[in-house]
Order: C-alpha cells, then sequence, then structure tokens
C-alpha cells in the first residue's frame, strides 16, 4: 500500500517508488500495430522516456509493485506478476522459484525451491542463499528505501539491522540447501506469494556486495545488465545478459537488444516526443508520463494516434478522509450528509474527466482480484442529493448548515490539489455545506494528514495497491493494531475494532486468493457503512508510445506499458 | 591589485561561510525529517531511528556543522555498510537520500548549467546588446519602436512557454532539429552544440530585453554627456564617437549585470533545465530541496553562491577596465 501523494504523482508513478499506473477494467491495449507485420522480432533499441529518475537501483532500496517495471529487467524474483493483459496480468506465478509457494497448514511457513540452470550475469549459479542475503540487506540502514513488509512478517526481524551489523542474519530465513529456502511468518499470510514479487526478494551475491555503492552495478539475474548509470538512474543503459536464459522464464520475452532509459524529462516534452515519434522516438515509450486531458482531446481526433494509446488500470482510490476525533466529523450523520451530498461528476472532470477518472462509491478498486463488491450505501448520484444530506444535517443538529475546513495539497499534480478541493466544495454548497479549504504545501502535505497530532478533520487522501489484493488495501487504513501514534498513521479514522481486526487476520491467514478475495470485498462492504471515508474516484492511465513499438501488455496490476514484453521490430 | 584580489577572496570566504550557516539554521526550522524521508513514509519509528543514527543525524546541530567544516578541510569517511568511502577534501559531504558524494553530484551537472548560462549569455548579449545600440541609435524611428515591442515580448512570456513553442516548431512540426538531449562538449561538440541551441535560445529571448533597454537608456545618456558633446565638436565621427567612446561608458552596467545574472543562472534555471531534460543544478537543487536532502542543498548554495562572488569579482575588474575613472582597491 502506498500513499502517492508526496514527491507528486509524477514522481512517485517512477518505478523506484510504489507503482502508480492506472487499473481496473479489461484494458489492455488499444492495439495500435494491427498491421501485416504485428509480430514482434528480436533486436533493436527501445527508448523509455521518464520524468522520474530510476535513483537507487539497488534491489533492496526500490519500493515496487510486482518487481517494478525498469527493476524486472535485471531483478528476477521469487514470484512475479504475470505479463498479460488486463485482469489476466494481476495474477501472480513462479519466476526464479518452481511455484507460487508451499504454505504451511495455517500459512505462517512459506517453502519455495529455486528453478536449476539459473545463473547472474558472470555465470555463477543463483543459490537459494543469495535470496536470504538479499533480503537481509534490506535491513541495514544504509540501504533504507524498501518496503515495511519484512520487518512485520518475519520472526525476529523487527529490530533486525542488517548483515553488515549483525553477521549471524535471520534465523527465519533458513535455506536448507542450495535450491530451498523456507520463509517463518509471525503471524499467518495467505499474500505471501505477492510481496516476494518485490526485489528485495532477488538474489544479491555476498561476494559481490558493495554496500551503498551496490547500486551502480547490480549484479543481474534477469535478461538484462546496467552497462551505463548517469546521475544515478537519470540515464541507464541496459544490454543483454549472456547467462539469462528464456527457458528458465517464462514471463519476460526481453524482445530489445538494448534498453536506453532517458529520465529527468518534461511531461509536455515526453508526450511531445512521443506523439513526434521522430527517430528513436518511433521505438519508445514512457513508465511515468500519462497524457492530459488537453493532450487527450488532441490525440482522440487523431486516428493513428489514438492507436497508440495504451489504456491501463492500477488498484488507486481517491477519497474524502475523515478523522472521528475532530468535530463534527465524530457525527456519523454529518459524514453521511457529505456523502450524500458530493458531486462526483464535478471531482471526475476536476480529475481530468472521464477518461481519465472513474466515479467511486466503493473504498476497494473495482476489480475482481482486490474483491470489489459493489454498494453505494449514500447514494449521492451523478451529481449529488442535497435535500437528503439536509436532511441528515437537521437530523444531526445542523438545521441551518454547516462550515467545515477541508484539508488540500497546494499541487494538482497528485490529485490532492485546489482542483479536487473546489470541486468537492461546490457540491457541498448545494447542500448547505459551506466548505473552507486549508492548502498545506505540498511537500509536506503527507507528514500532516499522516500523523495523528496533526490530522485534520477531513482531507483529500489516496491509497494504491502494493499488490493487487484486498489485504494491502484495507488493513492500514481500517486495522487498529496498525496505529501508529509517533510516525506515519494509515489509519486516519483511528478505527479500532476488534471485530475489524479479528476478520482482518482471519482472511490474512486465507491462502486461496479467490476466496480471500470476496472477504475482503465483503469487509469492504461492511466497512463502508460506517462513513468513514466518501470513495471519490479511480484514477485511468492513458499513455503514448512510438510508432515502432509492438507487443505492447498492459496489465491491470501495474496498469503501464510492460518494458520487458515490448518489441521495437 | 593583489589587495583588491586578497580582500575579494576574503570576502568570499565569509559570504559563503556565512551561507551555509543560514541554511542549516533554515533545514533545522523548516519542517520534515530527512531520515524519515530517506526511509520511506512506511517506516517504523524504529527503523527511522536507525536510519537517523546512520546519516548522523543524533548529533547536535554544532556538531553536525563541525563535521561538515572538517570534511572541506580535511575530508571525511562515510560507511558504505560493507566498506568505507572516503570523501576526499574539499568534501562537502554524501546526500541523505543517495549515498552519492555531493562534490561528485556536482561535478557531473556543473558542466551542464555551465554550458547552458555560458552559452546562453553569449546570446542574450548579443541579441541584447546589439539591439540597445540600434534602439539608441534610432531613437523614434520605426526600427526602435518594432525592436522594442519583439523584445519585450520576449522578456513577458516565460521560459516554460517559449521554450514548448520552439520545441513544437522547430522539433515537432518542422522538424529541423533532433529533440534535444544533453550531450558533453568533450563527447561530442556537435551534438553538444545542437542540444543546447534551443534552451540557449529560449533563455536569450527573454533575457535579452532586460539587457536592450538597459544598453539603450545608458547608450543615450552617455551619448548626452559633456565629453561626447566635445569629441562631436572636434569633429570626431560618428562610427568612431559610438563605438570608441560612447560604448565602453555604456556597457558598465551591462557588465555589472551579466555578472549578476550569470551566477544566479547556475542555481536558478530551474525551468529551463525541467523543460530541456537537462541534468542541471538547478533541477538537483529543486529536487534535494523537496526532500530535504541538506548536505546536497548546502553544496548547491555553496556553489551558486561562488558563482555569484566570483562573477561579482570579474565584473568589478572588467568595470576597470571598461571605465578608466574606475580604480580596484
Amino acid at each position: 500500500m502506498s500513499r502517492t501523494p508526496r514527491i507528486s504523482r509524477r514522481a512517485a508513478a517512477a518505478a523506484v517508488t510504489v507503482a502508480l499506473a492506472g487499473g481496473a477494467a479489461a484494458c489492455g491495449p488499444t492495439s495500435g500495430d494491427a498491421g501485416a507485420d504485428a509480430t514482434p522480432h528480436k533486436g533493436g533499441t527501445l527508448t523509455v522516456l521518464n520524468q522520474a529518475p530510476q535513483d537507487n537501483f539497488d534491489p533492496a532500496r526500490q519500493y515496487t509493485t510486482g518487481g517494478g517495471d525498469i527493476p524486472g529487467l535485471v531483478f528476477r524474483t521469487l514470484t512475479t506478476r504475470e505479463r498479460a493483459n488486463g485482469a489476466e496480468g494481476t495474477k501472480v506465478v513462479p519466476d526464479l522459484a518452481t511455484d507460487t509457494g508451499e504454505p504451511s497448514k495455517n500459512a505462517t511457513v512459506w517453502t519455495y525451491h529455486l528453478k536449476s540452470g539459473l545463473k547472474f550475469q558472470d555465470g555463477t549459479a543463483i543459490t537459494s542463499a543469495d535470496i536470504k542475503y538479499g533480503i537481509e540487506r534490506s535491513f541495514a540502514p544504509e540501504l533504507s528505501g524498501g518496503p515495511p513488509y519484512f520487518r512485520d512478517w518475519l520472526v525476529g526481524a523487527e529490530n533486525y539491522q542488517g548483515p553488515y551489523k549483525d553477521k549471524h542474519g535471520l534465523d527465519s530465513i533458513e535455506t536448507p540447501n542450495a535450491s530451498t529456502i523456507v520463509f517463518h511468518l509471525t503471524k499467518p499470510e495467505g499474500d505471501f506469494p505477492y510481496l516476494a514479487t518485490m526485489t528485495q526478494f532477488s538474489p544479491v551475491p555476498k561476494a559481490k556486495d558493495t554496500g551503498a555503492t551496490y547500486y551502480l552495478h547490480p549484479v543481474s539475474s534477469g535478461p538484462y545488465e546496467v552497462t551505463e548509470n548517469q546521475n544515478n538512474g537519470t540515464h541507464l543503459v541496459f544490454k543483454r545478459n549472456p547467462y539469462w536464459s528464456a527457458a528458465t522464464d517464462s514471463q519476460r520475452k526481453a524482445y530489445p537488444d538494448t534498453i536506453d532509459v532517458q529520465a529527468g524529462l518534461d511531461p509536455a516534452v515526453i508526450n511531445q516526443r512521443l506523439e513526434t515519434s521522430s527517430g528513436t522516438d518511433a521505438d519508445a515509450v514512457t513508465t511515468d508520463t500519462n497524457l492530459g486531458p488537453a493532450e487527450l482531446a488532441k490525440i482522440n481526433g487523431d486516428k493513428e494516434l489514438k492507436s497508440r494509446v495504451g489504456t491501463g488500470h492500477f488498484g488507486e482510490t481517491y477519497y474524502l478522509a475523515f478523522n472521528p476525533k475532530v468535530k463534527p466529523f465524530d457525527d456519523i450523520k454529518v459524514r453521511e450528509a457529505i456523502s450524500y451530498a458530493v458531486n462526483r461528476t464535478s471531482v471526475v472532470n476536476a480529475a481530468g474527466g472521464s477518461s481519465l477518472a472513474e466515479p467511486a462509491t466503493t473504498f476497494l478498486p473495482d476489480q475482481a482480484t482486490f474483491g470489489y463488491t459493489p454498494y453505494d450505501w449514500f447514494p449521492a448520484g451523478a451529481t449529488g442529493n442535497p435535500a437528503k444530506a439536509k436532511e441528515l444535517l437537521k437530523e444531526a443538529g445542523y438545521p441551518h448548515g454547516l462550515t467545515i475546513t477541508l484539508a488540500s495539497s497546494t499541487s494538482d499534480a497528485s490529485y490532492q490539489g485546489p482542483a479536487i478541493a473546489t470541486a468537492v466544495q461546490d457540491g457541498l454548497k448545494a447542500a448547505g455545506i459551506t466548505v473552507r479549504i486549508n492548502q498545506i504545501q505540498d511537500d509536506s502535505y503527507s507528514s500532516t494528514v499522516d500523523s495523528v497530532k496533526t490530522e485534520p478533520g477531513v482531507f483529500l487522501g489516496s491509497w494504491g495497491a502494493d499488490w493487487p489484493s484486498g489485504g494491502p488495501f484495507l488493513a492500514p487504513i481500517f486495522d487498529g493494531r496498525q496505529i501508529v501514534t509517533d510516525g506515519s498513521n494509515f489509519n486516519n479514522a483511528q478505527l479500532n475494532d476488534a471485530q475489524v481486526n479479528a476478520t482482518i487476520d482471519k482472511i490474512n491467514a486465507v491462502t486461496d486468493h479467490a476466496e480471500a478475495a470476496k472477504e475482503w470485498g465483503a469487509l469492504d462492504k461492511q466497512l463502508g457503512q460506517r462513513a468513514l471515508t466518501v470513495p471519490l474516484f479511480h484514477p485511468v492511465y492513458e499513455r503514448l508510445y512510438g510508432k515502432n513499438i509492438r507487443n505492447v501488455v498492459i496489465s491491470d496490476w501495474d496498469g503501464r506499458v510492460d518494458v520487458a514484453d515490448v518489441a521495437v521490430k | 591589485m593583489t589587495r583588491f584580489v586578497l580582500r575579494r577572496l576574503i570576502g568570499m570566504v565569509v559570504v559563503l561561510l556565512a551561507l551555509s550557516v543560514v541554511i542549516y539554521a533554515v533545514f533545522y526550522l523548516a519542517p520534515g525529517d530527512p531520515a524519515q524521508l530517506a526511509c520511506g513514509l512506511k517506516c517504523s519509528p524504529a527503523q527511522v531511528a536507525q536510519v537517523r543514527e546512520q546519516l548522523g543525524l543524533n548529533e547536535p546541530v554544532y556538531l553536525q556543522y563541525a563535521h561538515f567544516l572538517q570534511g572541506i578541510v580535511a575530508g571525511r569517511d562515510f560507511s558504505t555498510g560493507t566498506g568505507v568511502l572516503h570523501c576526499h577534501a574539499p568534501c562537502l559531504g554524501v546526500s541523505y537520500k543517495t549515498g552519492d558524494q555531493v562534490t561528485s553530484l556536482i561535478a557531473s551537472r556543473l558542466p551542464v548549467t555551465a554550458s547552458l548560462a555560458l552559452g546562453a549569455m553569449v546570446l542574450w548579449l548579443a541579441l541584447g546588446v546589439g539591439t540597445g545600440l540600434l534602439s539608441a541609435l534610432r531613437r523614434g524611428r520605426f526600427t526602435e519602436r518594432a525592436l522594442t515591442t519583439l523584445t519585450l515580448a520576449g522578456n513577458a512570456v516565460p521560459v516554460f512557454i517559449i521554450g514548448l513553442l520552439l520545441l513544437l516548431l522547430f522539433c515537432a512540426s518542422l522538424q529541423w532539429l533532433p529533440f534535444p538531449t544533453y550531450v558533453g562538449l568533450t563527447q561530442s561538440p556537435q551534438q553538444w552544440f545542437w542540444g543546447l541551441l534551443l534552451p540557449w535560445v529560449s533563455l536569450a529571448l527573454i533575457e535579452s530585453a532586460k539587457y536592450a533597454r538597459l544598453t539603450r537608456s545608458s547608450m543615450l545618456e552617455t551619448l548626452a554627456e559633456d565629453h561626447i558633446r566635445t569629441f562631436r565638436a572636434y569633429g570626431v565621427s560618428e562610427r568612431a564617437l559610438v563605438t570608441r567612446h560612447a560604448l565602453r561608458g555604456a556597457l558598465t552596467p551591462v557588465i555589472a549585470l551579466s555578472a549578476l545574472d550569470l551566477g544566479t543562472m547556475f542555481g536558478s534555471a530551474v525551468l529551463t533545465e525541467s523543460l530541456f531534460g537537462l541534468p542541471g543544478l538547478g533541477k538537483l537543487l529543486v529536487y534535494s530541496v523537496g526532500v530535504v536532502d541538506l548536505p546536497v542543498v548546502v553544496g548547491l548554495v555553496l556553489v551558486t553562491g561562488f558563482c555569484v562572488v566570483l562573477a561579482n569579482a570579474l565584473a568589478d575588474t572588467l568595470y576597470a577596465v571598461a571605465d578608466r575613472r574606475v580604480v580596484l582597491t
């Protein structure tokens, strides 16, 4: 789970951070290259034009969903996401391991066996010890930046400081032989195979580890190796890793011989270059830049351009978050009134229109993999139901309306700025609710709203998925034991309900994803009744790619054109 | 002259020290926890504490500052986990965010910004002084009005509009130029030039208006001075009058302004750098301020400060060359 705001949506979208890209529905490519010779071939150079640099290119320091796109070219992991269009692409499949993991009966012990014939870029064999070491070094404070799960999930890992300070290592990761690795968890986690897609599960040979400078020459286990890294990921060049074998890797097609990543570019320039598609830009894609409303309008009028737009969905919800510790939001009637009054049509328009945002009434994204279960407890229709809202306000003791303060960021780049805030303001006005907008400086927005000490009464919130499952979507927001009083707290409503907590534990132990999804959906529906959030919309990603790009695969896992599958010939 | 240089050097050290103290102070008053930001938003308080210790942020501020000064004079050692990274003097520390040495971060971006700033200055001086002179000599005529209008229009449009329009015209529509990417001068002078042409032009279009106005008014002022009148009375040709006598006096304020502009360009050409994807100092500064990366911010401010002070010293020297009444002390 990740909060996307802070650095701005654009920066966050960069592979380093949690994936942002967009998500639902059976999208996939709008199939541009339907020409006679659309068969992908090996060879050529793929160019990636991005805004955010691929910084700290070390598997321990990356915070990715499903192993990321560019990191996934170099770092293979125990499991990975299936490279397939739409919902098919939300599945976990084996990568270095022979299967997605064998759980013990209560899902607290997970065992993996490595495929045979796996090699690093120097030809040495990949062993289970290399994977254990890779995870252990992600605990080192020198290599900070990765996701928090390892500390929470692995036995005895809470205060572990990594192999540089503590040579003994973690006893909860066992390697009985060179091809077997066993994880002992503190609690049942049916989602472990999803976690095992993250780059921390990538092997690192201890002899080649150079600590904080490893990012310059990470040892590849994937189809490509880094041959050039300028200005910490601003310009990266990848060439083939001769020791990678397609026979052991069913997911990465690796068509291009070279991949050239140019970052630090302006979004308008990226889209202009893709549109013009001249020279090497014809062989280019972007992994972090969306088309804006104006650009989309232009492209929609041009058949050739329109054929080169890939639509993607990533599990992410934008919503109003309430802090019931602040009056009048302690009163559920007031929260319900606001839920009824909200005008989702103007909010969607403020987010760029219906092709870039879909109205939401559920907290979970509308994809089966999350357990999407439709509900609309406080039906506001397309444009709000002010009559019903006024009625509820009267019951709550505000017959003459109400004045509230909505906190937003100063930047619209993360969909949490003045544009969305004023759209909410307009809707509530019709119901007699006067909204004052309190703009908080963008770079301190998350730290303000995610601290129990400074959290406003109501603010623009967002949540994205670390992997496509209900767990990482609901638990951090609604699990009472995840309330953090002296750090970043994402349970903004500070809900601590024994029954909800017990349900979360129960579902976490389920290893059958479809079964778990159903139960997450039911929990979401039940939580929705409490009106702790007002879901506003799920974003949609529209991204342009160059003229020569073939074999476009966009999964609902991350919603982006998959760089491991794209071909330029 | 020696005294002048010495005084300037001492002044520079004092200015830079003061700058670094101010940045350190502002940094500790400003919100945002660099350890939390380096660790990630989801880090537990215990983990943030480990990172804070690793970054040396749990030491008192004055000690941190002392280490910083020590690094500049004698160099410092940093742990990489598996070994020790020696940061040679003058060491400006390592980035909290990436662990890169600040000196190498700056060294790799300085050529980009220097290329941008110097190239743009050549263009804007040529354009600005040229149009300024023409306007002064063709005072009140159509040429002056046309030039004034054009330069003012250039100045009125922000760089991200001019830049984008130039990109659209020359790279997208006409396709006369490739979309600019920065290639080092030593790598390929030709690609370096073509990659920087549009950024130079964009900056020059914006900056030259100031210079045109300044040159024009300063030229008119000088032309009205007594000694020029005397020269004219002695029958000195108009051409010699302008180029040999008037221009010299008229250029002094232009020199002062270019020095200032050039110096500040080293930290503030952010929009141009962003639009054209140039990995320069300004972009690094904005990013580093956002993630509260103190060592990088201090390093960049010192480098920018150094450039401004140096440019000013240079301007003062040129002043004396241009105007013999000025004496360097």
